[in-house]
């Protein structure tokens, strides 16, 4: 079975679909006209761009071009993920690399050597889809991981430090933290996979099919993909709050203000 | 008599603000001393100082004989009894405060003491009833009282009370001072502008202005 390829003018009478978003947005007023095709144009252009890039990628399928494209994909991720969190990326940048590189090629690996088992394990078409599913998920995570994370510990910093006076570690003191960041963090992806099936096909899952396999072999590739999606998340949620702990934190135990977007004063100046 | 606390030459500013000048000062053991400063006068800064959320920019700071450093500060900790005038103690049930106080590593050993939270209720007037409660749910001085509670249980010398009477009224404030004033052994720092605190004879008491002791 092959995929029954989409046209120049297959591909244009999609968007004659955005009439109808047009239309309520006209009628009800919902001003999103504009960021609708603000949005429209750059995920097409983005995939355009990537659609070539990936062509040539999968071309030329060398071992070294393909890893050098997955760290790329790790560090963009990288600076989405900061950015959401106010802390400054010059100082986290290597913490958040090395938690998203070793998340993100621990599962990848032990899904290319053990699981699939690959004769290739670098070959572009498993490592750098693979990857990019993995990434998208865990920098999702990650968002709302380390932000609730350190948005937490600034909000209730009287609490924190009022914890660290009682005698607490720094890791009694953060655990609380740490739980409720992570459960967070998961919430969405473990939602997701509870009502996987029922109530929507998975983009993996659609793509395989509609790319001319079977369901039974897309379903294992889904099973496989949400196994790996949330080690990854977890993983990489859990390593980039810890390995950032150095960075933000002095050795007494006290958030930097100075590693944080916004503020700069001192604590406890009163 | 040994010196519990030291303050040796400390400087500190914020944002270019001076708040404490060549300050130098001892508590010694078992003496109440009550600081008096306005507010913004950086008196709070004083126990951030000595429990480590704060390095001064110059100067030293003792505790029990230890310098305050990096590696100290974590034990320093583990010997005093901190109430904040702000006092967050968090959201939540007060009975899982308390266990989460209670079962810190340090404190593991306190479990016992759960008997004198009774008696320290009835103390400090109030209801049995009240760990039931919800912390959102208490009253300023609720809280206040809550807190020092707590502060109690943990079984410290040491205590840094930071405007701890302020939401009580007359006949509370006075009860609180005397029982930690009663107490022969214990060393208390305090920042507070109470007369229950001042107007007691055994108390000494530290005018800090601009960054330094007024006499």
């Amino acid at each position: 079975m092959e995929t029954v390829d989409l046209s120049l003018v297959s591909l244009l009478l999609t968007f004659l679909l955005l009439a109808l978003p047009v239309i309520l947005s006209l009628k009800f007023g919902f001003g999103l006209i504009r960021s609708l095709f603000y949005s429209v144009a750059r995920m097409t252009i983005q995939l355009i761009l990537i659609g070539i890039f990936l062509k040539y990628l999968f071309l030329w399928n060398n071992a070294w071009i393909n890893l050098l494209w997955l760290l790329v994909m790790i560090t963009v991720a990288v600076f989405s993920a900061v950015r959401s969190s106010a802390i400054k990326i010059g100082k986290v940048f290597i913490p958040g690399f090395l938690s998203f590189t070793i998340a993100t090629f621990v599962v990848i690996f032990y899904l290319n050597i053990v699981v699939i088992p690959l004769d290739n394990i670098f070959d572009a078409r498993y490592l750098i889809v693979l990857g990019g599913m993995l990434l998208g998920n865990s920098l999702r995570g990650n968002i709302v991981g380390i932000s609730t994370f350190y948005k937490n510990i600034r909000k209730d910093a009287k609490k924190y430090l009022y914890v660290l006076s009682l005698g607490a570690s720094q890791s009694e003191a953060l655990l609380p933290y740490l739980r409720e960041s992570v459960q967070l963090a998961l919430k969405p992806t473990l939602a997701a996979m509870a009502t996987m099936g029922i109530v929507a096909l998975p983009g993996m899952m659609t793509g395989v099919i509609l790319g001319g396999a079977s369901p039974e072999v897309a379903i294992k590739y889904q099973i496989m993909i949400m196994i790996a999606i949330v080690v990854s998340t977890i993983t990489s949620v859990v390593l980039t709050i810890l390995l950032t702990l150095r960075v933000c934190f002095n050795r007494y135990g006290v958030l930097r203000r100075e590693v944080f977007v916004e503020l700069k004063n001192k604590s406890n100046g009163s | 008599m040994y010196s519990m606390i030291t303050f040796d030459h400390i400087h500190l500013a914020f944002d270019g603000r001076k708040i404490l000048n060549d300050l130098s000062f001892e508590v010694k053991r078992g003496e109440k001393v009550v600081v008096l400063a306005k507010s913004g006068s950086g008196k709070s800064s004083l126990f951030s100082l000595i429990l480590g959320f704060l390095e001064p920019d110059e100067g030293r700071v003792f505790f029990d004989g230890w310098l305050v450093d990096e590696k100290s500060v974590w034990e320093i900790r583990k010997k005093i009894a901190y109430i904040d005038q702000d006092i967050s103690l968090g959201n939540g049930k007060i009975p899982d405060l308390l266990d989460f106080v209670l079962k810190l590593k340090t404190n593991i050993h306190l479990d016992g003491s759960r008997k004198q939270l009774q008696e320290l209720l009835q103390y400090f007037e109030l209801d049995k009833e009240i760990i039931k409660k919800d912390i959102e749910d208490l009253s300023g001085g609720e809280r206040q009282r809550l807190a020092i509670i707590i502060a109690v249980l943990l079984q410290r010398d040491v205590f840094l009370l930071d405007e701890v009477t302020s939401a009580l009224d007359k006949q509370l404030k006075k009860k609180v001072a005397d029982f930690f004033i009663a107490r022969e052994d214990w060393t208390c720092l305090v920042i507070s502008h109470d007369p229950v605190w001042l107007e007691n004879p055994a108390v000494k008491i530290f005018k800090l202005e601009e960054g330094k002791w007024k006499p």
